[in-house]
């Protein structure tokens, strides 16, 4: 049993627990802002008019509730303000998965964007079901601040879900060509998809403490569970399981996508950080 | 044919508030299935106001009177079957609270 | 319904969707962008709302264009091969943040105005979706608004970037009513009044946008680029200089600054993606 730390006076007061505290809540922040950075970068582009305007949903939704997780990295005195963690940290500073910092493809958002929807479903459902086994895991947290905020989340983390699962038989079932085109997309999110179960230097500690019950090896055996089933219900052959990646977000090193993702990003606040925009 | 014309199927949406509210209708909008209709009209049709559950029915499943039938619901005085038929009752009871009707007078 | 009739309507509401459409990608620009966690939300919400109303726009004009046999691909091919126009104001430039400020807030203004009176008009569907459109306009303004305001509470160099926005719009804002009257561009509004899809002349509605506008924008500090603008008093009439209506036509033949981008971008994400509206479509399920 695990101590219940219900402020963040308590959470400071002990500095192994501040320090994975603080790693989990850059982890689950950054996840969630660079893709709905990614998301919104289809804005106006999505393959039908009417997926356009729900797509823009889960980008803000995305956006928002990783606004929210700074909101407690704030109350943990981080930063000032959750822009000031959005908008000013180097990339190695950054905890997302490397998975999450990937273009939506070739080409810039501006500029001959060749954006692929297959990889779009693909990345964002494999995401999608390992935040809602997270945030299963988070609600029960022993930082009641952020079980709080984590059964928030996971009520609007459930139409994500299901809008992907929706998507994913769909363009399983429906032809050789969608098909083809969504297992073109697994396989690329394959690639990167070891990166996301990382919980980094500080993954015991975090399960150790409660923080995120279970750690590591729940996440990743109810993900898989749930995963083959939802692979089975599509016809899709199961992957394999991912192979240990070369660079680990978690631990701060990424990719040449992030930079250039927090290059647009930052483009107006950096023209005048102290400003008010 | 690849470059053939794609074709959609219309499905209406309705919503409802809450449990004890009616379904009503929102709009309209194009997709191939009743569990994608269902998706894509949360988004498109309910992004602010109050839900507790969103229908969908494809178009051509809907049968409805058009702009020529209009006329037939207009009526003749039915207020016999209004309650505006029985205003008269009220001042009736009024004054027999006050004077109760006998049975004198009557034979 | 009178075949000239759907005519009109179809070219008025068909246009009018496909500017919405058109419309997100000025601001989509700005999105990935926009300065703070606040800002990225509320630009996001504001350009989905566009896309929403096109989406309200075309259903509307695709109910009426499906008896001649045709639906949204053949209006988003209109758009591609400029059978079908797109408004004047998304052919420009947005350069800078605050580009996306004047945007939200005149441009958004401007077009509460038009809408307000078409909601008013004899065709019902389209009054339907314009009443939804409306509820939603009002947040766009304040959202401009509150960009415009933040730059002009700014340092020199924000007010600077909001000026500047605000020269680069103030023609298309001049179009964006349409030419005044006895123009031979006015037939289309003749039209319009005849069959009361509208009560007021371009004219009537950009003397309303002034009226209301122009003390707002010099609340803020800002120089209107017109010399000759003033109101007069017992006219309660604005005079201001006629732009050259040329440069008007010009644009709506797609030859402004972006037009030729802005359409290359749609258009190729809308055949890159064709796939994925297969999948969409009614064309039936291969057995995989």
């Amino acid at each position: 049993m695990t101590a219940r730390i219900e402020t963040p006076a308590q959470a400071l007061a002990d500095p192994t627990c501040r320090q994975a505290l603080v790693e989990l809540l850059f982890q689950l922040a950054d996840d969630d802002l660079v893709l709905g950075h990614r998301d919104s970068e289809w804005v106006g582009l999505a393959p039908h008019i009417e997926e356009d305007v729900a797509f823009a949903s889960i980008a803000q939704d995305e956006v928002g509730h990783a606004a929210a997780y700074y909101g407690l990295l704030v109350d943990l005195g981080e930063a000032e303000s959750a822009d000031a963690l959005a908008y000013s940290r180097p990339p190695d500073a950054w905890r997302c998965a490397l998975l999450l910092e990937r273009p939506n493809g070739p080409g810039h958002y501006l500029e001959n964007p060749q954006f692929d929807w297959g990889y779009t479903i693909a990345r964002h459902y494999l995401y999608d079901l390992f935040e809602m086994v997270r945030l299963e895991a988070l609600v029960e947290s022993a930082y009641l601040p952020l079980a709080q905020l984590a059964a928030k989340v996971r009520r609007e983390e459930r139409y994500h879900l299901l809008h992907m699962e929706t998507w994913v038989k769909r363009l399983a079932r429906h032809s050789s060509v969608s098909r083809a085109r969504l297992q073109a997309g697994l396989e690329k999110a394959w690639v990167d998809l070891y990166g996301l179960f990382s919980l980094g230097p500080e993954g015991p500690a975090m399960a150790a403490l409660g923080l995120l019950p279970g750690g590591r090896d729940r996440l990743w055996q109810t993900w898989r569970e749930r995963a083959q089933t939802l692979f089975a219900e599509a016809g899709l052959p199961w992957p394999g399981d991912p192979s240990p990646v070369m660079l680990d977000g978690r631990a701060g090193r990424h990719s040449a996508d992030l930079e250039a993702l927090l290059g647009p990003l930052t483009e107006v606040y950096r023209l005048d950080p102290t400003a008010r925009w | 044919m690849a470059d053939e014309r794609l074709e959609y199927h219309i499905y209406e949406v309705f919503a409802q508030e809450s449990q004890m509210a009616p379904a009503v209708h929102q709009f309209s909008l194009l997709a191939s299935s009743p569990d994608m209709a269902l998706i894509l009209a949360k988004e498109n049709f309910l992004r602010r106001q109050k839900a507790w559950s969103v229908w969908v029915v494809r178009r051509d499943h809907i049968h409805r009177t058009g702009p020529a039938e209009a006329e037939m619901f207009d009526r003749m005085d039915k207020t016999y079957r209004e309650t505006e038929g029985y205003r008269y009752l009220k001042e009736k009871w009024r004054r027999y609270k006050q004077e109760p009707l006998t049975a004198q007078g009557m034979t | 319904m009178p075949d000239d009739y759907r005519q009109y309507l179809i070219r008025l509401i068909a246009m009018h969707g496909i500017s919405e459409i058109m419309g997100a990608l000025p601001e989509k620009e700005w999105v990935p962008r926009a300065p703070t966690l606040h800002r990225k939300l509320a630009i996001l919400a504001k350009v989905q709302d566009e896309l929403g109303h096109g989406q309200l726009l075309l259903r509307v004009a695709e109910d009426l264009v499906a008896p001649l046999g045709m639906n949204r691909e053949d209006l988003l091919n209109g758009l591609f091969q400029g059978t079908i126009h797109f408004h004047n104001v998304f052919h420009m430039p947005a350069p800078t943040w605050a580009d996306a400020g004047i945007i939200g807030w005149l441009v958004d203004g401007a077009a509460i105005i038009t809408q307000g009176m078409l909601a008013q008009g004899s065709y019902a569907p389209y009054c339907r979706a314009l009443e939804r459109i409306i509820a939603e306009e009002s947040f766009h303004i304040q959202h401009g608004e509150s960009i415009c305001i933040a730059l002009a509470e700014g340092t020199r160099a924000q007010r600077q970037m909001l000026q500047e926005a605000l020269n680069r719009w103030w023609e298309p804002l001049i179009f964006f009513f349409g030419p005044p009257p006895k123009s031979e561009l006015t037939k289309h509004q003749d039209l319009g009044l005849m069959y009361r899809l509208r009560n007021k002349t371009n004219e009537e509605l950009r003397q309303r946008f002034f009226h209301k506008y122009v003390p707002r924008i010099q609340a803020l500090g800002l120089t209107i680029p017109d010399p000759n603008l003033r109101l007069d008093k017992e006219t309660n009439t604005w005079h201001y200089t006629q732009p050259d209506w040329s440069k008007f036509k010009a644009i709506l033949r797609n030859e402004g600054p972006m037009s030729r981008a802005r359409l290359t971008l749609r258009h190729s994400a809308w055949e890159q993606n064709r796939w994925v509206r297969e999948v969409l479509s009614t064309r039936a399920a291969v057995a995989v």
